[in-house]
């Protein structure tokens, strides 16, 4: 018997014509995150395996429960005799290796020439069992250990391990999208959440030196590669809004700093997805969170794009985005207390209810296309990898 | 020359040596300065406390850099005392510590009115659990037993320490002195609450330490200076020193092993050479680690042997360098031989010394015996 990794995929099946493309890109996806790991990728009806020694299944199945379209992580052995009396004494060796008192045994037979039905399989493997451990009881409702048979075309696999995988759709099969990336608790959990549903991300982040800092800077890239871990890889795009926020805060009404600046940023966001093949913009907008995430604003910042823009969070409460970026290791990073372009110059009162007719005139006193024609053209873009653990210090520690 | 005080410090490692040149010369920063220089050195900063904290498996919070390993044992007995005053006002040392463990228990005496106690220990040198566990009470804030000692390399089991203390009160703060046994052996700092450690025992540079602290554990800083009252040990972070501290730390934990079964081979040369002589007594318990032989010639006074050796380009010591001139007290507390305790050498080795320097110092040491020994 081998020991390998089975990968069972969950929504993934109720996929038809296109499912060839959802798998060979699961695969894809698996092999990026298995990367560096010395392993062979099999797609085979239904199910996909990874062969590796031993001593690096382990780190295999870590690595797997970072990958979106996983629906369950089999750890199981792969045997290839169809003879009963084999299938017996596999099952008693494997159980033998375990610590229990209640089992139970379950056949699934997808080679449907096979002599014996699944039950037939069942009794008389557990027959087996029973007489070749001592001190074992069947139950058939509530097994401390549930042994699995599958009866295949061309291998019989066997397992008992079964380990949650993260669910959701292969990252990439459903297009590509433009978080617009803060320093803030939400805005990551926003990427998570549209990585899980298959989309491949790319991000944008903008900064206002002197107002914020280098650190802030490094908090969104460190952010950014704690997300790449789901995506293999993010391209971040770095904007200088200075200029755009200092005349923002010359020319405008103080209570519509934050909406109108909020208008440039999606005008920025938009023009770098299309020219980058994004077909929607993605943010960490939660409904009622802020003046600018009320109904009427973000009906106002909306209308100045073209581009369906998703919000994963819109009906989400902070505590809840909280426990999400908690489960995804960002929240430590989020939390850190540098300053980003949305909490610097913010207005005692923020317009709750802002008009488009007011924006569109307090625009008029600003030349912005320039400016962001000039924000575009000094983008500054990096490529931010999961995996990325050469250590830029290798000459000093 | 032929260096055999590998215990009392070593030689700057050269690429530590690189480090701590590189690192002068390219991160001038203050690591506290928000401007760009100092981020680059607060970038750094943060990178070498990470390798160190991956290396012992603990986080990054439960590592403060200080001046060395004396510092790191004021901090673990005096920030314990002073943050438990309220708990208790006992404290529980063996007698197998660094000298400087006595200095800080004989002050938080002095002037903090605490209790000490000394566990005994058994002939091998091993701590007496029994009397361990008749020591420790309610009022017991603070246990402190090294993992190598310093003289005799007499190695404890701290996990079964620890259960004991915690078993019989659970609040009690286990600290264990290190500094002999980083590098030298695998140390696991789960098995303690505090431990002190030093940069210049593995190759590093002197003048830079740590002190591990669980983040279970409460201490008050000693040195005070930050605004931030979350930092336990204020002062501008020694990035040079600190960072050949990490990479000193990584150095010395590739090969452990097998370094070992090589210092074992040149130990054990020596010892079987000098078993010979019927006045040469082998101060080595079963839980010595090889890297520490201490040994005690009985017909000639140790000074004059260190220096006779000198002359010969041999560099010993009588016990450990803090406390040269007075007796062993390691060799006391399991030997109790005051004659033994006053004779004492002690010889240590590294994965540097070569089985040539061995054979040259063994033929050099019978020349200086034979000679000094006839005189008395």
């Amino acid at each position: 018997m081998q020991k390998i990794v089975i990968i069972k995929y969950g929504e993934l099946s109720t996929k038809k014509d296109n499912i060839g493309f959802f798998l060979s890109t699961l695969k894809n996806n698996v092999a990026k995150a298995l990367e560096g790991l010395p392993t062979q990728i099999k797609n085979d009806s239904g199910r996909m395996f990874v062969y590796a020694a031993e001593e690096y299944l382990n780190a295999v199945v870590a690595k797997l429960q970072k990958v979106f379209g996983i629906y369950e992580i089999i750890i199981g052995y792969k045997d290839d005799s169809f003879d009963i009396d084999i299938i017996s004494q596999n099952t008693v060796d494997l159980l033998k290796k375990q610590n229990f008192k209640t089992f139970k045994i379950e056949t699934k037979r997808s080679n449907k020439n096979y002599e014996l039905t699944s039950m037939e399989v069942s009794k008389k493997v557990g027959a087996s069992v029973l007489k070749n451990i001592k001190e074992l009881e069947v139950d058939v409702h509530n097994p401390e250990v549930l042994m699995e048979i599958e009866i295949r075309q061309k291998e019989v696999l066997y397992y008992s391990q079964k380990i949650k995988g993260l669910g959701g759709y292969p990252v990439g099969t459903l297009g590509h999208g433009l978080l617009m990336l803060s320093g803030g608790i939400d805005s990551p959990v926003a990427g998570y959440l549209a990585i899980k549903r298959g989309i491949r991300l790319e991000a944008v982040y903008f900064e206002s030196p002197p107002h914020t800092s280098i650190q802030a800077k490094n908090k969104v890239q460190e952010l950014a590669k704690k997300l790449a871990v789901y995506n293999a890889s993010i391209k971040l795009h770095i904007i200088n809004f200075t200029d755009i926020q200092e005349s923002i805060l010359r020319n405008i009404p103080n209570d519509y700093l934050i909406t109108i600046m909020r208008r440039m940023m999606y005008r920025i966001s938009e023009r770098i997805a299309k020219r980058n093949h994004s077909q929607i913009l993605i943010n960490g907008e939660s409904i009622g969170q802020v003046a600018s995430q009320t109904l009427t604003s973000m009906k106002c910042i909306n209308a100045v794009v073209n581009i369906p823009v998703i919000r994963p969070l819109c009906c989400f409460d902070k505590l809840e985005i909280i426990d999400l970026a908690k489960k995804i290791d960002t929240y430590e990073t989020s939390i850190l207390p540098y300053e980003d372009c949305c909490t610097i110059f913010v207005p005692k009162h923020p317009v709750i209810n802002p008009t488009l007719e007011k924006c569109e005139e307090y625009e008029k006193n600003i030349d912005y296309e320039a400016l962001i024609n000039t924000a575009l053209k000094n983008a500054e873009t990096i490529l931010i990898n999961a995996n990325d653990e050469t250590n830029k210090y290798s000459d000093i520690l | 020359m032929i260096y055999l005080d590998y215990s009392a410090t070593t030689p700057v490692a050269y690429d530590v040596l690189d480090t701590i040149n590189k690192v002068t010369k390219e991160y001038i920063g203050n690591a506290h300065s928000i401007h760009s220089l100092g981020v680059k050195s607060a970038e750094l900063l943060k990178s070498a406390t990470s390798q160190i904290a991956s290396i012992f498996g603990v986080s990054e919070n439960e590592l403060i850099y200080t001046s060395g390993a004396t510092e790191s044992n004021n901090l673990a007995l005096i920030g314990v005392a002073l943050a438990n005053r309220k708990k208790g006002n006992h404290i529980i040392v063996s007698k197998l510590e660094h000298p400087s463990i006595y200095s800080i228990c004989d002050y938080l005496q002095k002037n903090l009115g605490f209790e000490i106690s000394y566990v005994k220990n058994d002939e091998e040198g091993l701590i007496d659990f029994d009397d361990l566990k008749r020591l420790v009470k309610e009022n017991t804030v603070l246990v402190s037993i090294c993992a190598v000692n310093s003289e005799v390399g007499v190695r404890q089991p701290l996990k079964m320490i620890r259960q004991i203390i915690k078993k019989e009160n659970f609040g009690t703060i286990f600290h264990s002195d290190m500094t002999q046994a980083i590098g030298k052996i695998s140390v696991n700092l789960h098995d303690v609450d505090l431990a002190s450690m030093s940069a210049h025992k593995i190759y590093g540079p002197k003048g830079i330490g740590l002190l591990y602290k669980s983040s279970n554990v409460n201490i008050m800083p000693i040195i005070h200076g930050s605004s931030k009252s979350s930092e336990i040990r204020p002062g501008t972070p020694p990035l040079p020193l600190i960072a050949s501290f990490s990479k000193a730390i990584r150095l010395a934990n590739i090969d452990l092993e097998k370094r070992e079964r090589f210092i074992t081979l040149l130990n054990e040369k020596i010892v079987n050479h000098l078993s010979k002589y019927p006045n040469i007594l082998i101060n080595k318990t079963k839980y010595s680690i090889p890297h520490i032989l201490n040994i005690s010639i009985m017909d000639v006074m140790s000074e004059t042997f260190i220096h006779a050796m000198e002359k010969r380009d041999v560099y010993l010591s009588t016990n450990t360098a803090c406390s040269s001139g007075e007796l062993s007290t390691s060799v006391m507390a399991i030997y109790n031989d005051l004659q033994r305790a006053k004779h004492t050498i002690r010889i240590s080795l590294s994965h540097l010394t070569t089985t040539d320097e061995v054979n040259k110092f063994l033929t050099y040491f019978d020349e200086e015996y034979q000679k000094l020994s006839t005189l008395h």
